[in-house]
């Protein structure tokens, strides 16, 4: 033992200074290195399991919302199918009525200008015949009136 | 940069520099720049604490760089400590325990890294020249922190010791000890005998197993320590050895292989020390129920 001491001068106090030297890196690496940087690693993996659980969670929201307006689609396709045949038959009951309606105020429009007409044609001709029957009288009298004078003279 | 400055030798005839050309030659132990009262300081202490400084800037400088969104620098710095954190999970197979032994071992291992890296540098040209047996000798500045056992030693009792209190906190004091000196076994010999009358022999032998590992300790220490110092001292000397041959570009591919084994030789050190720790938290008892269980639940 002492032959190997003698050898390889091993000191006590050097081993102690060693070990000391091997403390302060051991304390000054964990202080200021380790010890943040694992603080840093924690709270990053930390983030980026929240990110990929929100990612997973957003995931699953849009195949939810996707099938949900894949069949909300198909739904309002439906919907918008009936609705525009409803309203085609709709329009085309309306139309008819309409056609049928004008038709009817058409006819009866007709029928009353006809009437109308009837009775001011009746009206003209009982005024014409008046009138002719005056003309006709006025007539006679100037015819006698002027062959009075021409016998007076 | 060659300078006459030693404490013993004041008193002795001063050689100068051009008189006799320095002996240059690498000892198995760190030699000694300057004392301080009866405290002697070797160039290996003083690449110690070169390192310490280093390590310790770098903190600062990374401590401030730190940002949610990471720079290079820190990029690099977590590529290294996931992969290291990653390398000790394989070890212990359980990240909290990770987690715990980690601080440790990235400590170990950038603290021989360093250590290791700075014996390689050409600071090492930079020292004084002191009066010898064999005539003047060189004396590096810097010399590898690990070419000194005394170094090693220190962090490979830190290393076993530390296992130990580790284990103590991890499942307790009672349990750590009865790793080493078995009295749970010997009690068992009373209470299990009409059972399993094998245990009048088992028993006996576990206990001298338990002896035996506080042997196993004390070989870790000298394993580790020794491991270490030969492999980085070999470099140093293979690197002496090839500039001594030929000054110029021969030793390059060695200084690439240094550097190699100054990380190689880090790790190796770390995860033993990782090694060490998960066997010091690990309860044999627990071990022995949860593999009874399984064979029972096998069967």
């Amino acid at each position: 033992m002492d032959s190997i001491i003698s050898t390889f001068h091993i000191d006590w106090k050097i081993i102690i200074a060693q070990a000391v030297n091997f403390g302060i890196v051991f304390a000054v690496l964990y202080v200021f290195a380790l010890k943040p940087l694992g603080k840093f690693m924690e709270e990053r993996g930390k983030k980026i399991e929240a990110g990929i659980n929100n990612a997973e969670k957003s995931n699953e929201l849009l195949q939810k919302a996707t099938e949900e307006y894949n069949q909300n689609t198909i739904k309002l396709k439906q919907i918008s199918v009936n609705a525009h045949n409803e309203l085609q038959r709709d329009l085309e009951r309306l139309r008819a009525d309409h056609v049928a309606k004008i038709k009817a105020d058409n006819d009866e429009w007709v029928k009353k200008r006809t009437e109308q007409m009837a009775i001011d044609k009746k009206v003209l001709v009982e005024e014409a015949k008046s009138e002719i029957t005056s003309l006709a009288t006025l007539m006679v009298e100037k015819l006698i009136k002027d062959k009075t004078e021409l016998k007076d003279l | 940069m060659v300078s006459n400055t030693t404490q013993e030798n004041t008193n002795k005839e001063v050689r100068l520099p051009y008189q006799e050309q320095p002996n240059q030659h690498i000892t198995l132990f760190a030699e000694p720049i300057f004392y301080s009262e009866n405290f002697i300081v070797t160039n290996a202490l003083l690449t110690s604490w070169v390192a310490v400084f280093i390590i310790a800037v770098l903190a600062f400088a990374l401590r401030f760089k730190f940002r949610e969104i990471p720079g290079k620098i820190q990029n690099l710095f977590e590529i290294i400590i996931d992969g290291a954190l990653s390398m000790c999970d394989q070890v212990t197979g359980n990240r909290a325990l990770s987690v715990k032994i980690f601080p440790i071992a990235i400590s170990v291992f950038f603290f021989i890294l360093i250590n290791n890296w700075l014996g390689l540098l050409p600071l090492g040209g930079f020292g004084i020249v002191e009066e010898g047996e064999h005539g003047l000798t060189f004396v590096p500045f810097l010399r590898g922190g690990t070419a000194d056992i005394n170094t090693t030693l220190a962090l490979a009792v830190m290393s076993v010791l530390g296992a130990n209190i580790f284990g103590i906190f991890s499942i307790g004091a009672w349990k750590t000890f009865n790793k080493y000196v078995n009295l749970k076994i010997l009690g068992e010999i009373f209470t299990k005998i009409r059972h399993e009358p094998t245990v009048v022999i088992v028993a006996p032998i576990t206990f001298f197993v338990g002896l035996i590992e506080v042997v196993g300790e004390f070989a870790k220490i000298a394993s580790l320590s020794f491991r270490l110092f030969g492999n980085v001292f070999a470099g140093e000397v293979l690197l002496v050895s090839m500039a001594a041959l030929v000054a110029y570009i021969v030793p390059i591919p060695f200084m690439f292989l240094e550097i190699l084994v100054g990380v190689i030789q880090a790790l190796i050190f770390s995860i033993l020390t990782v090694v060490y720790f998960t066997i010091g938290a690990s309860d044999h008892d627990h071990e022995d129920e949860h593999t009874h269980t399984e064979q029972v639940a096998t069967a």
